[in-house]
């Protein structure tokens, strides 16, 4: 509770000083912009999230936005599928990636740092060889407007990728906050000897984490891809785990399990497109733009730890 | 003693077949290496391609870079040590560059190609001169703002030399009119922040009157994001290369005009003329050292006529 109160007052703090500087920060069409992008990233980070909980990571994600970007673009363009045939081939991939991540860490025991590395780099290769490096689009949607729209339109003012992770968010708090599997999601990432001896189907919950973030890694590479209606398949995604890790270790998981909250993570990732979005807004120049999200991070979880420790030794006293 | 036996024989055997190894075919092999794995290089492939046709005696090799200086030094170590006598190299970061294409023409004949690297012992330069194709966007950009106003730039880095060359090809042409400046806006080739930088531009600035991209992918990039800010007609686009949505742009008068290189003719010229210096026949190369392959302007007149050559050059 204590961490996302902080992050949650860094961001308050944040969003008053940009609207002081820049008033066109609270404008209508800025704020469908940056909740588009908190959308797009956040639905991701979610899945990332639980399996941090679990002890976990997955550095994957980005290479498999670009893999599952290439399919949709090759399904739709060249072969034609029906939309909803393409969309749900991307979204049981995803899961199939996830599933396959999960085994190899429970049934062969490698670190999933490892796996999921050796994921980076292959997928990214797949992509580039399945697209022979070009970059593939979308063109003008002719046979699948409603999934561009339903991608990239808003619902009453609202952009749809927000929509959809307000949805994601809500399931995924019930999952993690209110359900049996919730507290064996957290249990197993806590002390996962403990929790097997204590009857929990270890092996079960953390190949369902990673599966469950498959299926959100496949919904957000249909957002990107339709973002920005090509897929370039060397760089597209690149990196964009980072954002996934960031968004929930600001928002409370702790990289070594069992501590986590959705609220947190949704804080993390609105926190990390908001600073993006002032740079721009504020004439920073784009070369501080990484300067700017790690310095004020920083700030947020050195503060936080002061304020933890006072608080600690106040009690102790 | 038989396993100290096995090893000294197994050594033995070793030594003596990488001293029998044959250093290589006989036929001089020449590669071009790119700077990184964009669309643009599938049209210099081409070229290359074409070349290879045309040069039977020759081996001729195409190598993609991952868009940093590491990669290419690995991919330029890689090559020199299987016996490479030709490279046509864009590298990626010219000025720190030098000392590894220095060592590099040391033991093979260098060509730099789409980005120049003076300073070093590079034989010719085959590309584009980035300083007049940003004179040629800059008339765009008077032509489309004859009352002159505000523009924003946006580009993938501002380190890079072909980046840098455009824009002051740009401030050359837009000296001395109401045109100016407001702001250049990177993405590092993250193309999800190309279009949020010109999302966020237009928000910040909705005075802007006109945007202009500097690489291929920032294109389709404002594009995307004028059209889902409805300012597709207001404000005033000029681009940068020939990528498929920034064609379909510019047909639609979405976009002024784009200025095209000729990344075929950087792969075939820069081949062809590698070939013949690597064989001994040095006038292939001009007392310039420098092969300028001429931009085009692509309005909505000409975009049509392009299309189909370039449909012919992809093969496609």
């Amino acid at each position: 509770m204590k961490k996302e109160l902080a992050t949650f007052l860094l961001l308050v703090v944040l969003c008053a000083i940009v609207t002081a500087l820049n008033p066109r920060f609270l404008s209508p069409a800025n704020l469908q912009n940056t909740a588009r992008l908190i959308g797009a990233f956040g639905i991701f980070s979610l899945g990332l999230g639980l399996v941090i909980i679990t002890g976990g990571i997955d550095l994957s994600v980005g290479s498999a936005f670009a893999l599952l970007g290439v399919l949709l673009s090759i399904m739709l363009t060249r072969w034609h599928l029906p939309w909803p045939a393409a969309v749900l081939v991307v979204v049981a991939l995803g899961a199939l990636l996830g599933a396959g991540h999960g085994l190899l860490i429970t049934r062969l025991r490698l670190q999933p740092f490892i796996v999921t590395l050796c994921g980076l780099l292959l997928y990214r290769g797949l992509a580039r060889f399945i697209a022979d490096d070009e970059t593939k689009g979308f063109g003008d949607a002719a046979g699948f407007h409603v999934l561009q729209r339903l991608a990239t339109g808003s619902v009453a003012g609202v952009p749809t990728p927000f929509v959809a992770l307000v949805v994601v968010s809500a399931a995924m708090w019930v999952l993690l906050h209110r359900s049996v599997y919730g507290r064996y999601l957290f249990a197993t990432g806590r002390n996962e000897v403990a929790a097997r001896y204590s009857g929990v189907n270890v092996r079960r919950v953390i190949v369902s984490a990673y599966v469950i973030l498959g299926v959100l890694t496949g919904v957000s590479a249909i957002i990107f891809a339709f973002y920005t209606n090509s897929v370039s398949p060397s760089s597209h995604g690149s990196f964009f785990e980072l954002y996934g890790i960031a968004a929930a270790v600001l928002g409370g998981c702790s990289l070594r399990g069992g501590d986590g909250s959705i609220v947190g993570i949704l804080l993390g990732a609105t926190l990390l497109q908001v600073l993006q979005n002032l740079v721009n807004l504020l004439g920073i120049p784009s070369s501080l733009n990484f300067a700017v999200m790690g310095g004020v991070i920083l700030v947020g979880v050195v503060g936080d730890q002061v304020l933890q420790r006072r608080a600690t030794r106040v009690g102790a006293a | 003693m038989r396993l100290k036996r096995a090893v000294w024989l197994t050594c033995a055997t070793l030594f003596v077949l990488t001293g029998c190894a044959r250093p290589g075919s006989s036929k001089p092999q020449i590669a071009f290496i790119t700077n990184n794995a964009a669309d643009f290089w599938t049209i210099a492939r081409k070229g290359v391609e074409k070349a290879a046709a045309e040069l039977p005696d020759v081996t001729v090799e195409f190598r993609l870079g991952d868009g940093t200086a590491a990669d290419q030094k690995r991919i330029v170590d890689d090559l020199l040590a299987k016996g490479i006598t030709g490279i046509a190299i864009s590298p990626v970061d010219p000025a720190n560059q030098t000392a590894m294409l220095d060592e590099a023409a040391q033991r093979a004949v260098v060509f730099t190609q789409d980005s120049d690297a003076p300073g070093s012992k590079r034989e010719c330069y085959v590309g584009t001169d980035n300083v007049a194709a940003g004179r040629q966007a800059g008339a765009l950009l008077k032509e489309a703002l004859p009352q002159g106003g505000k523009i924003a730039l946006f580009v993938g880095k501002l380190d890079a030399r072909n980046a840098q060359e455009r824009m002051q090809g740009i401030k050359e042409a837009i000296a001395g009119t109401a045109i100016t400046i407001l702001d250049t806006r990177t993405d590092d080739t993250d193309q999800v922040r190309a279009k949020a930088n010109v999302a966020e531009m237009l928000v910040a600035h909705p005075e802007v009157a006109a945007l202009v991209g500097l690489w291929s992918y920032n294109g389709p990039a404002i594009l995307n994001a004028a059209r889902d800010a409805g300012k597709i007609g207001q404000v005033k686009i000029i681009t940068f290369d020939e990528d498929d949505e920034t064609l379909a742009g510019v047909k639609a008068g979405a976009i002024v005009g784009t200025v095209v290189q000729q990344p075929f003719e950087f792969g075939y010229q820069s081949m062809t003329r590698l070939a013949k210096v690597v064989k001994g026949d040095r006038s292939a190369i001009p007392p310039s050292r420098l092969i300028f392959i001429p931009t085009m302007v692509i309005r909505q007149s000409t975009v049509d006529d392009f299309q189909s050559k370039l449909r012919q050059l992809r093969g496609r």
